[in-house]
């Protein structure tokens, strides 16, 4: 099975493209329907309080609401912003630490311990450093989202360059490829794929954790609206700002799948 | 490969560009301010300075954006900018960091801070009384002494509410293990009392309101019941304010003072003008401020030595507060006017926020 089915839970099945069109939407649909049917019936039956389970129309209403005032838009931005800095800085300094970690083994010895002890560690046990540290705005937030995507990312990278076959490092040799074009030339396309797959994850988390992240110490941001939301006793609008998380997150899981469909790296998946 | 990595970080390059105009927008002077700080942008061009003053959507903090709304709808010489905030702990590093150099926090939290050196001042109260203790609507707890033995929910260790309770205790006789306390964040209180979790709690408006109107609680005590005059929060002036800018201060204090004076005498009106800077239900703060004087006063907020005596006292003897402060060196009372005023707010002009 490759990377993509296990991420997609396709069919394993030979489906005409056509089909498999419809299907893809109407599926999704019919269980995305059914849900706001339950929703909806439960908010109308008075099943719970409405104080601990918003309608549906609540939703909807203050949806709308913060539109028109402007908050929703502000705080995609800042959230996405936040996201993006931390997680491309994370990018930058951890795919080529774990380039180098993957070929030096007696820096792998030295550095894989501390490496994983601190990829345990809850990027959210660091939000009262991160406050003091950075303050309130946006650079504690950029800072959680380092501290959740750095190390994983470096492992990852890390032990797909472990995991090349020594044959490709023959073959550099008789060419003379060596040091800095070594990486660029050979390594890096090699691990390019499993790079992009690790990236997916870490994005994931990155997502995850800056709504946890703006709860603290933000002035705005989509968790920032979740909290104040439940300040100002409205978990109508708490609902509206998590669908919004929910959607970004998946709309960027999208994005970030499209990479692995370009030629340049889709041969990876079919060594 | 070259080429394809070169696109790759064209589109990393331009994603990152695109977001960061968009997030801090160069094109407007005041940045992210303007965006929602300024609820309600007056007419006051003759503000010669601005003070951005941190408050929480509570009723105790509301002379803080009645303030920031005086400012920008009448004459002052300074234009006062209502910064909202979630938590305490926020609070406290924002002041650390000088962020804010003004805002409301609970009284024994400042008394904390100043014990561990930050230096600030007391200049003023939130509001008196203002928390209820708050219990299940169909429990039979009657009395403290049923309580024994239950679970109750205070805001923070250093909260008033925490310190009263304990006194309580005392003088019921009751040793500290008869009650387990639950700290928890005051908006989760009325659903943990809810589902059960909890059995009552102890906590400053609008959350004790939220759980009577949701028919949930009732109230068991009134703060003032218990401790007459009950202070929950405090204005603290950071020292460094005081001394570069004093006429700030007297302006804040001045302002703050008068909209107390106001939201007295025009406690509908004061209901209707915070809930947009709270984005609280207007139906929830208009029940507390108007149901029943009792619940809330915005009179004699002059803080007094003997008051923050009794706090400090108890904070002492429960082990929260370790340093007996001497008072002067706590409060700065030198900027309350002498004669104070209700302020001049133009109550046809509140916009009417949309209603449930």
């Amino acid at each position: 099975m490759t990377e993509t089915t296990i991420f997609r839970n396709e069919s394993t099945k030979p489906i005409s493209s056509k089909t498999a069109n419809i299907f893809g939407f109407l599926l999704p649909g019919i269980v995305l329907i059914t849900l706001l049917l339950v929703w909806s019936l439960i908010s109308f039956t008075n099943l719970f309080p409405t104080y601990a389970f918003p309608s549906p129309l609540a939703v909807l209403k203050s949806f709308t609401e913060e539109i028109i005032a402007g908050r929703l838009l502000n705080d995609i931005v800042a959230s996405l912003w936040r996201v993006s800095v931390g997680f491309v800085l994370s990018a930058l300094l951890g795919i080529p630490f774990g380039l180098w970690l993957g070929q030096h083994i007696n820096a792998r010895r030295a550095f894989v311990p501390m490496l994983n002890f601190f990829r345990f560690l809850s990027p959210l046990a660091w939000i009262p450093f991160a406050i003091l540290w950075f303050h309130i705005g946006d650079k504690p937030a950029i800072f959680l989202i380092f501290m959740a995507s750095f190390f994983p990312l470096a492992l990852a990278t890390m032990s797909a360059v472990a995991t090349i076959p020594n044959i490709y490092f023959s073959v550099a040799k008789d060419y003379d490829i060596k040091g800095f074009s070594l990486i660029t030339k050979v390594v890096f396309p090699a691990v390019l794929p499993q790079i992009i797959t690790s990236l997916r994850v870490s994005c994931g988390i990155a997502w995850v954790i800056i709504v946890a992240a703006e709860m603290v110490g933000c002035q705005d941001g989509l968790g920032y609206g979740i909290w104040e939301a439940r300040n100002g006793l409205r978990l109508d609008a708490a609902v509206c700002y998590m669908i919004v998380i929910g959607l970004l997150g998946m709309i960027i899981d999208r994005l970030l799948n499209q990479l692995t469909k370009l030629p340049n790296i889709r041969w990876g998946y079919e060594r | 490969m070259h080429s394809f990595m070169t696109k790759i970080i064209i589109a990393v390059i331009s994603i990152i560009a695109v977001l960061g105009l968009l997030r801090y927008k160069p094109w407007k002077s005041n940045g992210e301010n303007s965006l929602k700080e300024l609820i309600h942008e007056g007419n006051n061009k003759k503000a010669i300075q601005t003070l951005t003053v941190g408050f929480l959507p509570v009723t105790c903090h509301l002379t803080c954006p009645v303030t920031d709304y005086a400012s920008k709808t009448s004459v002052s010489s300074t234009n006062f900018n209502s910064r909202v905030f979630s938590d305490f702990p926020t609070v406290v590093s924002a002041l650390q960091a000088k962020q804010v150099q003004a805002t409301f926090m609970i009284v024994p939290l400042a008394m904390k801070l100043r014990e561990q050196g930050v230096p600030i001042k007391i200049c003023y109260l939130g509001h008196r009384d203002g928390s209820e203790i708050i219990v299940g609507k169909n429990s039979n707890i009657r009395s403290l002494a049923d309580l024994k033995g239950k679970k109750v929910a205070v805001p923070s260790l250093y909260s008033n509410q925490n310190f009263v309770f304990h006194k309580l205790m005392e003088d019921y006789g009751m040793k500290q293990t008869d009650i387990t306390f639950i700290i928890l964040p005051p908006p989760d209180m009325p659903t943990s009392l809810a589902a059960g979790a909890i059995d009552g709690y102890f906590v400053g408006e609008p959350f004790c309101a939220k759980a009577e109107l949701d028919g949930i609680g009732r109230v068991l005590y009134y703060a003032r019941d218990i401790w007459p005059n009950f202070i929950s929060c405090a204005l603290v002036v950071h020292e460094d304010l005081i001394k570069t800018n004093p006429n700030v201060v007297k302006d804040l204090v001045r302002g703050i003072a008068q909209s107390g004076a106001w939201a007295e005498t025009h406690r509908a009106e004061a209901a209707k003008l915070a809930a947009p800077y709270y984005r609280q239900d207007l139906k929830v703060l208009n029940y507390v401020l108007t149901s029943d004087p009792k619940r809330v006063s915005y009179l004699q907020l002059t803080p007094t030595d003997e008051d923050l005596q009794q706090i400090q006292n108890q904070g002492i003897k429960m082990g929260l507060l370790t340093k007996r402060i001497p008072m002067h060196e706590l409060i700065d009372r030198k900027y309350v006017p002498l004669k104070i005023l209700p302020a001049r707010i133009n109550v046809a002009k509140i916009p009417t926020p949309p209603q449930k």
